[in-house]
C-alpha cells in the first residue's frame, strides 16, 4: 500500500497508474513473517520495466519462497521525482509502499548501458549512498545482473556484487546466504567474502585493477580467496526451471502488454555483431508441451489476447510447427493472437506464414542487417539476397503490403558501397512487390528500413573493433538517405551520440565510474530518452574526469590486450572469438550450430550438452 | 446476441486508471471470467464494449456502467457470478441488468466532494455555504472554439442543480448535482479547486454517486 503522502501527489503527475501498485497478480506478504526483503529494481520507467520478461520470471521465482518477499521498483518519471524530492518522499517499492532503505537486498537489472545514471538516481532518491564503499552496514546489499553485467566494470564502484548468467538459481543461493548472515549478524565484508564463493557471483571490490602507462589494463588481481575467473551460471533444463503461471497485469498500457513465453535460450546463428547470441549460449530448448501448458495458464490468469513466442531466433526453434499446432488448437477459440518476433528470412515458410495469418495479421519484420552479400558474410548473418526476395514474394502474395527491414551502420569492414547496398536491397523488395501478379488491388507497398549504429560489445568476435566515430556514422546516414530514390521506402535511424555513449560504456573500465557519477550529479538521467539526453553534460563529465571517451569506443584493440572483462568467464573460448574475427576480415561465414559445431566452448558449462548439437546428431 | 449493462464501483487505487486503460482492463477481466462475449465479425474481431460516461482520472465512482454484447443464453445472474471474482483490485461488480436508458439520456451527475479539514470543519462548511450562496463564481474552463482549445470564463453557480453541505469529524461533505453528459459537462473538480484555493491546507476526494436523466431519474 502506498503512503498518504504519495497519494497526495498522484493527482499532480502524469500517468499516476504507474505509481500505485496493487495490480492484478501482484504479490503482497506479511512482512513480519519474512526473513529477507528483496527489491527488484528496473532502472527505467514503469512501462518499459513491466514489459520485461526477466523481471516477471525472477519476481515469481523469488516469491515462491515463503521466507522472501520480492517487490518491484521502477524509476519515477521526472515529474514524479520532482514532487517526491520536494516532499522528501523516499523511493518506494510498489507492493508495500515501503522505502528502499527497508530492504535487505536491492537488485538492479542491467539491460542497457544508458540506464546507468538511473541506478544512481534511484539509490539517491531513497537516500542510499551511491558508492559501495560508503555503505558499511550489512544491508542493504546492492546487486546487479542481466546482459550488461558481462562487463560491469564502469559501474563496479556502485555495486556490492554482480550475478552472471541465468538468474533463477544463483539468486536463491544468495538469498540463503544473506538470511544466514543476517541471523549471525556478520559484517558486510564477511558476507561478501562468502558470496564470492558462490558460482556466478562477482564481488568487484575483491579485484584490484592495475593500469599500464598507455592506459590499458596491466593486471587484475583477485584477493580474499575470490576466484580468479568468475564463471556464469546456466539453467541446465528449461523444462524444469520455474516459469510463472501468473503475470502481473498492469492497469495502464505498457510497451509489451501480452503473454510472453521464452521458448529457447541461446542462439545457433553466431552473428558476429550480436552479443546476446553469444552471452546466452549454450542452446537450450523448452518442450512444446511445457510451453503450450504454460501459455494457456498465463492466458487464463491474465486475460491477455496475445502470446509472443520470444527468443533470439524464434524460427530456429526445432519444434515450431508442433508447437504452433498445439497452440492454435485452443487460441482461435480464445481469440488469442500469436506473435512470432525474431523470424529469419532463410527459414520463413509458407506454412509458418499461414499460422501467423490465422488469428490476426501483424506486421512483418526481417533483419538482413547489412546491404551487401559481402558484408553479410563478414558479419556471419548467413542470409542471402535470394532468400530475402523469396520471403518478400511469399509475404506479398500472402497479402502483406508493408515490410520492415532492420540494418546496421558502422559494421567492421563496411564501405560506402555497402551502405548504398541497403537502399538497393530495399528497392529490390519494392520491385518484388510490383512483380507479383496476385498483389492486392489498389494498394501500394511500404518498405520501412530502420538503421541502427553498430556498437562493438564484449564477448563477441568484434570486441576488439574500433567503433565508427559520430562523424563517420552521420556521413553514412546521409549517404544512405541520398541513395534512397523512392517514397515507398522510408528510412529511420538512431541518434549517433547515444550510440557513441553506449559504445564507451559497453567496453569501459572502472575509471568510468567517476564520469557516470559526475554526469548524474549534473542532471543526466533517462539517457535513452531523446528528450532527456544531455549530451553536452556527458562531454563535460568526460573532460572534468580526464577521461578520453574515444579510448574506449573508437580504438582498435590488440588480441593480446587485457580487456576489462577478461576475468569474467561466459564460457566462450577466446580462441574461438579470435578465429571468428579473422574470418570476418576474409568475408568467410561459419555455418550455424545445427550444421556444424563451431567450438565456442559454452556447452562445457552444461556438462558438454547443447540442444543444437543433439539435434544435428539425430 | 443480447446487450447487458454491467454496474460497478471504481474505488481506491483504481481511480488512477484512465478511461482508455479501463477499457483494456475490463476486456481482460471479461476474458478471464470467460464471459461468452460477442465478437465483431470484421477483419480484426474484438468484443463490443461501451461505457456510459467516461470518469475523470482520480475520481472514485459508485455508479459506473459498461454495456457489452454477449452470445448464448446466460442469465444476468450467471454473468454476475462469472464477473464478480475476476475484477482487477478496486473494481467491484454491483449488478448486471438489462439496459433501460440510452447513455445519451444522461444529463446530470450527483457527486460528493469530501474535504479533509484538520480542526476547522465547521468553519469550512460555513465557508462553502457562503461561496455557493453568492450569484457568481467565475472559473476558467477549457473549452473548444472550432478546432482550438481555449480557456473560457464560466459562472459555476449557474450550473448547480442542487446541493447540500454537511460536516462530521474532520470532514466536510458537499453533495452536488452538476451537468454531466455529452452536451454540457461540468467537472466537480473545477468547484473543488476553487474552494480549495480559499481554504488553507486542505485536500479533497471526489466520488461520482449517481447519473441522472433530464427529469432527475436515476440512469439505469
Amino acid at each position: 500500500m502506498i503512503s498518504k503522502d504519495v497519494e497526495k501527489i498522484l493527482p499532480l503527475v502524469q500517468k499516476p497508474g504507474r505509481y500505485t501498485g496493487g495490480e492484478l497478480n501482484s504479490i503482497v506478504k506479511d512482512k513480519n513473517m519474512i526473513a529477507l526483503r528483496y527489491a527488484f529494481c528496473f532502472p527505467d520507467s514503469y512501462e518499459i520495466g513491466m514489459s520485461h520478461l526477466g523481471i516477471k520470471i525472477l519476481y515469481s521465482a523469488a516469491n515462491k519462497r515463503d521466507d522472501v518477499w520480492c517487490e518491484r521498483v521502477f524509476a519515477p518519471w521526472t515529474d514524479m521525482e520532482k514532487e517526491m524530492r520536494e516532499r522528501k518522499i523516499p523511493l518506494y517499492a510498489l507492493e508495500s509502499g515501503d522505502s528502499l532503505t527497508d530492504f535487505d537486498l536491492i537488485g538492479f537489472t542491467l539491460q542497457y548501458e544508458l540506464s546507468y545514471t538511473n541506478i544512481l538516481n534511484m539509490l539517491d532518491l531513497a537516500g542510499i549512498p551511491v558508492r559501495a564503499q560508503d555503505r558499511t552496514s550489512l544491508t542493504p546489499i546492492i546487486v546487479g545482473g542481466g546482459p550488461c553485467a558481462c562487463n560491469p566494470e564502469p559501474i563496479a564502484d556502485f555495486f556490492d556484487l554482480f550475478m552472471f548468467g541465468d538468474g533463477e538459481e544463483v539468486s536463491d543461493e544468495l538469498f540463503d546466504l544473506l538470511i544466514a548472515c543476517k541471523k549471525e549478524n556478520t559484517s558486510k565484508y564477511e558476507f561478501l567474502k562468502r558470496a564470492s564463493q558462490i558460482k556466478g557471483v562477482y564481488v568487484p571490490s575483491m579485484y584490484e585493477v592495475e593500469y599500464n602507462d598507455d592506459k590499458t589494463i596491466k593486471s587484475v588481481t583477485a584477493s580474499d580467496n575470490a576466484p580468479e575467473k568468475v564463471t556464469k551460471r546456466i539453467i541446465s533444463d528449461l523444462n524444469t526451471v520455474h516459469y510463472p503461471d501468473k503475470f502481473i497485469v498492469p492497469f495502464i498500457e505498457v510497451v509489451h502488454d501480452r503473454v510472453v513465453h521464452e521458448i529457447l535460450r541461446g542462439c545457433i546463428r553466431g552473428c558476429r555483431f550480436c552479443q546476446a547470441g553469444f552471452l546466452y549460449r549454450p542452446i537450450r530448448e523448452k518442450s512444446p508441451d511445457t510451453i503450450n501448458a504454460q501459455c494457456k495458464a498465463l492466458c487464463e490468469s491474465t486475460g491477455y489476447d496475445e502470446i509472443s513466442l520470444s527468443s533470439l531466433s524464434t524460427s530456429d526453434y526445432s519444434h515450431l510447427e508442433e508447437l504452433m499446432e498445439k497452440l492454435l488448437s485452443w487460441t482461435e477459440d480464445y481469440k488469442v493472437n500469436i506473435a512470432l518476433p525474431s523470424l529469419r528470412v532463410d527459414n520463413f515458410s509458407e506454412k509458418l506464414m499461414g499460422y501467423l495469418k490465422k488469428v490476426r495479421r501483424s506486421g512483418l519484420t526481417f533483419a538482413p542487417e547489412a546491404g551487401t552479400q559481402r558484408l553479410r558474410d563478414a558479419i556471419n548473418k548467413n542470409v542471402t539476397e535470394e532468400e530475402l526476395m523469396n520471403t518478400a514474394r511469399q509475404a506479398f502474395s500472402g497479402g502483406w503490403t508493408a515490410v520492415k527491414l532492420y540494418f546496421m551502420l558502422g559494421l567492421p569492414t563496411e564501405t560506402y558501397d555497402d551502405v548504398a547496398g541497403i537502399a538497393d536491397l530495399a528497392q529490390k523488395v519494392v520491385n518484388e512487390f510490383y512483380r507479383n501478379p496476385d498483389k492486392p488491388k489498389g494498394k501500394g507497398v511500404q518498405v520501412s528500413i530502420s538503421v541502427s549504429s553498430f556498437v562493438p560489445k564484449p564477448f563477441t568476435p568484434f570486441q576488439w573493433e574500433a567503433q565508427d566515430t559520430m562523424e563517420e556514422l552521420i556521413n553514412k546516414q546521409n549517404h544512405l538517405l541520398s541513395s534512397v530514390k523512392t517514397k515507398k521506402i522510408n528510412v529511420s535511424y538512431h541518434k549517433v551520440n547515444i550510440s557513441f555513449l553506449e559504445g564507451v560504456f559497453a567496453r569501459g573500465d572502472r575509471r568510468l565510474s567517476d564520469v557516470i557519477e559526475y554526469a548524474w550529479r549534473h542532471g543526466c538521467k533517462f539517457d535513452s530518452w531523446d528528450d532527456n539526453f544531455l549530451f553536452d553534460v556527458w562531454l563535460e563529465a568526460f573532460e572534468k574526469c580526464g577521461v578520453d571517451p574515444l579510448f574506449y569506443s573508437s580504438r582498435k584493440r590488440d588480441y593480446n590486450e587485457i580487456l576489462p572483462w577478461d576475468h569474467l568467464d561466459y564460457g566462450i573460448r577466446k580462441e574461438f572469438l579470435i578465429k571468428e574475427s579473422e574470418k570476418a576480415y576474409k568475408n568467410e561465414t561459419t555455418p550455424h550450430c545445427k550444421i556444424k559445431c563451431a567450438g565456442c566452448g559454452t556447452n562445457m558449462l552444461n556438462g558438454g550438452k547443447c540442444d543444437a548439437l543433439c539435434k544435428s546428431m539425430v | 446476441m443480447r446487450c447487458v449493462r454491467v454496474w460497478f464501483k471504481k474505488m481506491g487505487m483504481s481511480r488512477y486508471v484512465s478511461h482508455l486503460d479501463l477499457m483494456r482492463a475490463m476486456t481482460r477481466a471479461l476474458r478471464r471470467a470467460k464471459v461468452p462475449l460477442w465478437y465483431t465479425e470484421g477483419y480484426n474481431p474484438h468484443p463490443y464494449i461501451t461505457f456510459a460516461l467516461p470518469l475523470s482520472l482520480g475520481m472514485e465512482s459508485l455508479c459506473e456502467s459498461m454495456d457489452m454484447r454477449i452470445e448464448g443464453d446466460s442469465t444476468n445472474e450467471e454473468i454476475f457470478s462469472m464477473l464478480k471474482d475476476n475484477m482487477p483490485p478496486g473494481i467491484e461488480i454491483i449488478n448486471v441488468s438489462e439496459p433501460v436508458f440510452d447513455p445519451k439520456k444522461i444529463v446530470y451527475g450527483e457527486f460528493d466532494i469530501l474535504f479533509d479539514c484538520k480542526n476547522n470543519a465547521e468553519y469550512v462548511a460555513e465557508l462553502v455555504k457562503d461561496i455557493l450562496s453568492k450569484d457568481e463564481l467565475i472559473v476558467q474552463k477549457l473549452g473548444k472554439k472550432g478546432r482550438h482549445k481555449v480557456l473560457k470564463d464560466i459562472n459555476l453557480i449557474e450550473f448547480i442543480k442542487e446541493y447540500t453541505v454537511s460536516h462530521y469529524g474532520e470532514r466536510v461533505k458537499l453533495s452536488i448535482i452538476l451537468p454531466a453528459g455529452s452536451s454540457t459537462n461540468i467537472n466537480p473538480s473545477l468547484l473543488a479547486d476553487e474552494i480549495k484555493k480559499r481554504v488553507e491546507d486542505t485536500s479533497y476526494t471526489l466520488i461520482r454517486k449517481r447519473l441522472l436523466t433530464e427529469n432527475l431519474e436515476q440512469f439505469s
